[in-house]
């Protein structure tokens, strides 16, 4: 057990400070801040996602060959925290990153790593994700969008659900049924589907948070390539467990975190500077017992993940593990920013534009979306039964 | 970077793991202390006491991180609590002891022929260590110890004090004069707890430890105690879960085992994703002790309060799995409730490191912004 970092990964982490330093706006996080429009804020990301790659950033731990540099567990660690403490925006393509691309680099065809990887690495194409349907949720392997193989092509039908992003996405990678006649986890297969093909309509569902990240996707005889499919025929069901081990992997938590603990320092520094009765918010002994909680998960979701790089490193399966990452982080994140809102007292209910709102309503905000962690990328009931069955080998 | 154990360190932890295994009666549902002699006879001729003795007073040099899993595994064990102690108090001397001191007690430490305690709880107090009220005054010291572990059969305290410099440890030799022993009578009489008064108790030439920073002596012996005692919480838990997974395996109602209810399961879970969280906290902070990091004492308060929660979530949890034979005297699930509990409220209680945890993180957070603010 060593958390000290070797030279050239010290040297890994200030060459990555400088750059950020440059890269992002002068007073950024001080002054400057995103813009409060969602599609401005969306183009906004997307661009510091491109500058990024184009500082050599983007997709670190992907091969050479692929545009990444190759970087190690360890340096992606590294970055995360660089990033946490830049305050750097977070992007939209993560799906493209963490989803669409490992899953294409683990099971994807030369061919098709060298076509969709470096428009991911690059953001030149952003992705979405096309796996929940109406009545396939936690039920996933009932998907009932059809896709029928004619000659050369897929024909696809059928409508997706939450999916986040499909209104900045030219690409989405989807689950979707080939053979309806068989045990329903048997005739699935996993297609790229092209966003800009005819047929395809996309609409918005507006959320809790009164934003409309994801949308209703409508697929009406949509043309797909044979060769847009990941895997077998019929074997989509491996190829889409690939993806959801990523998505609940310990990169995607440790990204997360970052976002979280940014999130958390602004809460603590909001704190100490509002003003409740005779003492500031953050001398309140009640809620520095909760902030302390907090601060414990929060920091241990970072520990977490670097527990299964190392267990990764040692060989160790990447499967066993993600549903605890998962679990974990997404209350942990709750719990936070219910504190958040209960520290806050009585300016809690102020949003975004009122002049006495906290931290612009960042908090509030933040609040709301959390909502959504412990439902998607598998409900957390899913995550207890999958630990309760594959780690604790419980009964089914 | 690696967070990870290495092949010895888990070997060290699965050794002393079976050896207190054959000590079966550790673990019983009787609350007699009986059994901790031969625990400790038997943990001494493994060597344990020697392993954190430096290797010229004829130990093996090791390290909090390198013991880590030992004392997981002690925890899960309930091994006498004494054994513990006599770690810490050895990190301690190795650290911050006279020459004199090491030259005396660390040799009798690694063979286990000394047996020492610590002496910090008082009556009346807040869990920080540096507001004790006992105090040395002209070498003559006057106090009153409680919740001493095995404190009848120490032959050497190692005592928190008001010196004129502030807060100090102290060891102070059980025969001295004016030191006396009453049994509490508490939840886990297997610990053999005693309160300790010291009633103008001269100390010889050299009693301190660490005269030249008192106050960091003190801080190291208690996230000492709370690092290792979150390892024992850890190892308390993760039994606890091995047990109510093994009865939900087996245990059937409506024809069914009953780890196949969701009721149950996801209640497993939960408890699985908890104590892993604790043993990342714990482990680290263990880390954050053996190297004396920047964070050392925001990592071990967030290792002691943390590891305390979860291991008293997951006794509750698994009494409540078991149903009525939970509640059982004879089925012994009471032992790591009644252990834990002791445990939560040694070296400090979570209300306390939660605190700590907070003012340490506003301290770094300041000082990131100051250099931060520099750099711009």
């Amino acid at each position: 057990m060593d958390f000290t970092y070797s030279p050239a990964e010290n040297e890994f982490r200030l060459e990555l400070r400088a750059w950020l330093a440059d890269a992002l706006p002068k007073g950024w996080g001080e002054t400057v801040f995103e813009p409060e429009d969602e599609r401005e804020r969306a183009m906004f990301r997307l661009d510091w996602e491109r500058k990024l790659h184009a500082g050599g950033w983007s997709g670190i731990n992907w091969a050479r060959e692929y545009g990444g540099r190759g970087a190690s567990l360890i340096e992606r660690g590294i970055f995360a925290e660089e990033m946490a403490r830049a305050r750097a925006p977070e992007g939209i393509n993560i799906i493209g990153h963490n989803l669409a691309g490992t899953t294409i680099l683990a099971h994807g065809t030369e061919a098709q790593k060298k076509r969709f990887l470096p428009e991911i690495i690059s953001s030149r194409e952003v992705w979405c994700q096309g796996f929940s349907e109406p009545n396939a949720g936690s039920d996933l392997a009932s998907v009932r969008t059809r896709a029928e193989l004619k000659g050369d092509r897929f024909i696809v039908n059928g409508q997706k659900i939450w999916t986040s992003y499909a209104q900045y996405a030219q690409w989405c990678f989807a689950l979707v049924r080939t053979d309806p006649d068989v045990a329903k986890h048997k005739g699935l297969s996993f297609l790229l589907i092209d966003m800009r093909s005819p047929g395809i309509t996309i609409r918005p569902l507006r959320q809790i948070s009164g934003e409309c990240e994801f949308n209703e996707t409508f697929f009406d005889n949509v043309e797909v390539p044979a060769e847009n499919i990941v895997g077998d025929l019929n074997g989509g069901w491996k190829i889409a467990m690939t993806t959801l081990t990523y998505e609940r992997g310990p990169e995607d938590a440790l990204g997360r975190q970052v976002r979280f603990k940014q999130e958390l320092d602004k809460l603590m520094l909001t704190l100490a500077r509002t003003m409740q009765g005779r003492r500031a918010a953050i001398d309140n002994p009640a809620i520095r017992q909760r902030l302390a909680r907090a601060i414990t998960e929060l920091e241990i979701v970072r520990l977490n993940a670097l527990r299964s790089f190392s267990r990764i490193l040692e060989g160790g399966d990447r499967g066993s593990d993600a549903s605890m990452t998962k679990l974990y982080w997404s209350h942990a994140a709750q719990n936070m920013y219910e504190v958040a809102m209960d520290a806050l007292g009585p300016l809690a209910p102020l949003s975004g534009q009122d002049p006495a709102a906290a931290a612009l309503g960042r908090f509030q905000l933040s609040w709301l979306q959390s909502k959504a962690f412990t439902i998607y990328s598998g409900s957390s009931e899913i995550q207890r039964n999958i630990i309760g069955e594959r780690v604790l080998g419980l009964p089914r | 970077m690696n967070f990870a154990f290495d092949e010895e360190q888990k070997g060290l932890g699965d050794t002393v793991g079976r050896l207190l295994a054959d000590h079966a009666a550790l673990t019983g549902p009787d609350l007699s202390p009986e059994h901790n002699v031969a625990a400790w006879a038997a943990l001494a001729e493994l060597g344990l006491f020697a392993m954190m003795v430096p290797e010229d007073h004829g130990g093996a040099g090791l390290g909090a991180v390198d013991l880590a899993l030992a004392v997981e595994a002690m925890g899960a064990n309930l091994a006498p609590l004494a054994a513990v102690e006599a770690l810490i108090v050895t990190d301690l001397l190795v650290r911050h002891g006279t020459r004199a001191q090491q030259h005396e007690f660390l040799p009798r430490l690694a063979a286990g022929d000394l047996r020492v305690a610590v002496a910090l709880t008082e009556e009346g107090g807040d869990d920080a260590p540096e507001s004790v009220t006992a105090s040395v005054a002209g070498g003559v010291l006057h106090g009153r110890k409680l919740l001493v572990a095995e404190a009848a059969r120490a032959d050497l305290f190692a005592v928190v004090a008001q010196s004129g410099a502030g807060p100090a440890v102290f060891l102070v030799p059980a025969g001295a004069a004016g030191v006396s022993i009453r049994a509490h009578e508490d939840i886990d009489p297997t610990c053999a707890l005693g309160e300790v008064r010291f009633e103008g108790v001269v100390l010889g030439e050299g009693a301190q430890v660490g005269a030249g920073a008192p106050l960091r002596a003190v801080a190291r012996l208690h996230d000492a105690g709370a690092a290792l005692y979150a390892c024992l919480l850890t190892g308390i838990a993760a039994r606890m879960l091995a047990t109510a997974v093994d009865y939900a395996r087996t245990r059937e109602q409506f024809g069914q085992a009953i780890g196949s209810f969701q009721a149950i399961k996801h209640r497993c879970a939960d408890m699985a994703v908890a104590i892993d969280a604790a043993q990342s906290a714990t482990y680290y902070g263990v880390w954050a002790l053996s190297e004396d990091a920047a964070d050392r004492a925001r990592a071990v308060s967030m290792a002691k309060a943390y590891a305390g929660e979860v291991a008293r979530h997951v006794c509750n949890e698994a009494i409540q799995v078991h149903g009525g034979m939970g509640f059982t005297w004879e089925l012994g699930l009471h032992r790591y409730l009644r252990r834990a509990k002791l445990i939560e409220h040694s070296f400090g209680g979570a209300l306390w490191h939660n605190e700590r945890v907070v003012s340490e993180t506003l301290r770094m957070l300041e000082e990131d912004e100051a250099a931060q603010l520099a750099a711009a």
